[in-house]
């Protein structure tokens, strides 16, 4: 049933891929450690009529979230009609008044979408999460896939897979679009970060430079690389892999020293682009998340293709009667977290913990959302030569430059502790290649 | 209407040579519908490079750098304005002056202080004078006995603080009474340092008190920048290379014409 070609190189892949520093860094108690992100060979297949509707949704939904970005820091027309409360905006520690009014080249806030989906028994797809502020992960499918295509040529020959190795192509050309008139550069704050080894990656592959602060300054608002022979370049475009907080030390967090001082006013002044643009938290925030789908309805006016996960949101009497009532069914997040972190399953809580719980939902209502747990179609990955199921996600990557586009691929992240719900790559699990099939 | 004639120097000495000095300035007073500024000069030592930009709560930001090595830094500020408070045009409201921050937190003491001074009926800028009344009888103005980390409520539970709490603690009250509020930092009449207060929104337009003084802001106030509290309107941003143990002195001049 699953292909064996594949199954059988799956430990040289992992050795080549821990040669290569597929690495996965995490903190735990101040250390830092790498671990190595597991592979898994059996691949998550997605049908081209099953991808047909994911792309128009997604392209939907992260069409409608640049549409929400732009309006937030500009005009906030959604909050003036009251279709979201302004409360959910300017508390958000995503908004940021330091990027009011400031319109980014081309009008585009998330040029690369992370969205998180996870399909349920009855295969319908759920949108779990948006990432839009600097989502990882598309460096470990690319690399997984030309292991994959060097170990067992033949699968992909028989099977008829879309070729995934456009990814560097489309985001290179994503940052071309919005490029102001210079070098692109790829912002690293070093190498002891989670995902270090995808920057360099990245870099390496779109051409772009990999830089880290010192590398970097601004003069007369423009940014300038300085290259080994301290000749000065002017830099056009900045992926940059450091949160906002961290990206100005003149503007947010002074003690910063992986920003660059002034990058904010080159930005301001359109001299640069910056990828993805400061501010996009307050459209990922899980609190926004609820409203998404009347964003769609309210830019575009399309309905949501993608559905939500059923969501409340202990913020509206109605919804917090229902959560306070269906506490121990119900999963619980906390819309400041991120990164599995925060996130809470009812039916794990003691008497005690519940009440307790109740006393927060009642008196900080709007930190909280509570979903409905979905009953997850469970992938089999291979434990010792059996296959096993597990829990997965998929983090879809969607790009938007000239066009909006979704990568005919994706990150397939999944548990390896059998009673586990949580599949972010920062709580350990490991990764599948996603198949999207051309026929 | 007044007249005025303002200067403001600042001089930063550092123990050794620095050099990378990049800074953000918010430190000259620009043309609003209340002031009117006139023959400003303003002068930065030293500089490669000086641009003028707005940040995103419409403050005018001076920000340049100087890469050699230094050992002090300064600037100066001097010019006329002609302010007139009566001149105070409506602006639309912008929601973020609604809610708390992390420096103004509707923390338990600044929820007792509310239920210990009940407001009275009465519109927004009544309500923020009541307020300002029991804030300014209620503190002791104490330098050194708060920071600039200092939040609202730490700084009202102690009942202790400069200008810059009092100023946050008035924003962070009138918020939590529903009415909006902003913090502004400027100049006042007479020699010393820089000045901290309170903008609150009636009806379409921001009104000034000065809880640390007890006073309307009238025409012998200069603003410099406004933002939801201290973090958002520093004066004197910069980060640079080198060993950080520095001294600073600042010289504020206000006088009527």
């Amino acid at each position: 049933m699953y292909d064996v070609d594949l199954i059988d190189h799956m430990d040289s892949i992992n050795q080549l891929l821990a040669r290569y520093g597929v690495k996965f860094g995490i903190y735990k108690n101040n250390m830092f450690h790498e671990q190595l992100f597991p592979f898994d060979a059996i691949p998550r297949v997605i049908t081209k009529a099953e991808f047909d509707v994911l792309e128009k949704g997604l392209i939907q939904r992260v069409d409608a979230l640049n549409l929400f970005l732009k309006d937030i820091y500009g005009e906030k027309k959604i909050v003036k009609d009251k279709v979201v409360p302004e409360e959910f905006i300017f508390i958000s520690k995503g908004y940021l008044p330091e990027c009011e009014r400031i319109c980014p080249p081309k009008g585009i806030y998330s040029h690369i979408s992370g969205i998180d989906l996870v399909q349920a028994k009855d295969h319908s797809w759920f949108i779990l999460e948006d990432n839009l502020r600097i989502p990882s992960g598309a460096s470990y499918p690319m690399i997984a896939r030309e292991l994959c295509r060097r170990a067992a040529p033949a699968t992909f020959r028989k099977n008829s897979v879309v070729d995934n190795r456009n990814y560097a192509m489309m985001l290179r050309e994503t940052m071309d679009y919005v490029n102001t008139g210079g070098i692109s550069v790829i912002l690293t704050p070093g190498r002891y970060n989670a995902a270090y080894f995808e920057h360099s990656y990245l870099a390496e592959r779109t051409g772009s430079v990999l830089a880290v602060s010192s590398d970097l300054f601004v003069e007369n608002n423009c940014l300038y690389y300085k290259d080994y022979r301290e000749q000065k370049q002017r830099v056009g475009v900045v992926y940059r892999r450091i949160s906002d907080e961290y990206l100005d030390p003149l503007t947010f967090l002074e003690e910063s020293l992986i920003g660059v001082p002034g990058i904010m006013d080159a930005y301001r002044a359109g001299n640069v682009a910056i990828v993805n643009a400061p501010g996009n938290g307050v459209a990922d925030d899980k609190g926004i998340y609820y409203f998404v789908p009347k964003m769609i309805r309210y830019y575009l006016n399309e309905e949501p293709i993608l559905k939500n996960a059923p969501t409340y949101l202990p913020f509206y009497e109605e919804d917090r009667k229902y959560v306070l009532e269906h506490l121990d069914t119900l999963v619980i997040k906390d819309v400041a977290e991120a990164g599995g972190y925060g996130v809470v399953f009812g039916s794990n809580l003691t008497k005690e913990q519940l009440s307790e719980f109740k006393k927060r939902i009642e008196t900080e209502s709007r930190r909280f959302i509570a979903q409905e747990v979905i009953d997850f179609l469970d992938l089999d990955i291979m434990d010792e030569g059996v296959p096993v199921p597990r829990k997965a996600d998929l983090r879809a990557f969607v790009l938007s430059g000239e066009t909006t586009r979704v990568w005919a691929s994706g990150l397939t992240r999944f548990s390896r502790n059998p009673d586990s719900f949580v599949v972010n790559s920062s709580q350990g699990g490991g990764f599948k290649d996603t198949w999207v099939l051309s026929r | 209407m007044r007249h005025l004639r303002f200067q403001y120097c600042m001089k930063l000495r550092f123990e050794s040579p620095v050099r990378e000095h990049v800074f953000a300035l918010r430190c000259v007073p620009h043309t609003d519908s209340v002031q009117r500024m006139e023959n400003v000069s303003r002068f930065v030592y030293p500089a490669d490079s000086l641009t003028e930009v707005k940040d995103g709560f419409g403050n005018w930001k001076l920000t340049g750098c100087a890469r050699g090595p230094h050992s002090e830094f300064a600037y100066e500020v001097k010019g006329e304005a002609f302010v007139d408070h009566a001149a105070v045009q409506p602006e639309e409201l912008h929601g973020m002056y609604r809610y708390p921050t992390e420096l103004t937190g509707y923390d338990v003491s600044i929820e007792e202080f509310l239920k210990r001074y009940p407001l009275p009926e009465a519109d927004a800028y009544k309500k923020a004078q009541y307020l300002m009344h029991a804030l300014y009888a209620y503190m002791s103005y104490v330098p050194g006995t708060t920071d600039i980390r200092t939040t609202a409520g730490e700084a009202l539970r102690q009942k202790k603080g400069v200008c810059q709490d009092y100023a946050q603690i008035l924003a962070a009250l009138c918020r939590r009474s529903g009415i909006p509020a902003r913090y502004v930092t400027g100049l006042m009449i007479g020699e010393g340092f820089s000045h901290a207060w309170t903008e609150i929104y009636d009806r379409d337009r921001w009104l000034g008190l000065d809880p640390t003084n007890d006073l309307l802001v009238d025409d012998l106030y200069l603003k410099l920048a406004h933002g939801r509290d201290y973090r958002d309107c520093i004066v004197d941003r910069g980060v640079f290379c080198g060993n950080a143990r520095q001294e600073q002195s600042i010289y504020v001049n206000v006088e009527e014409i």
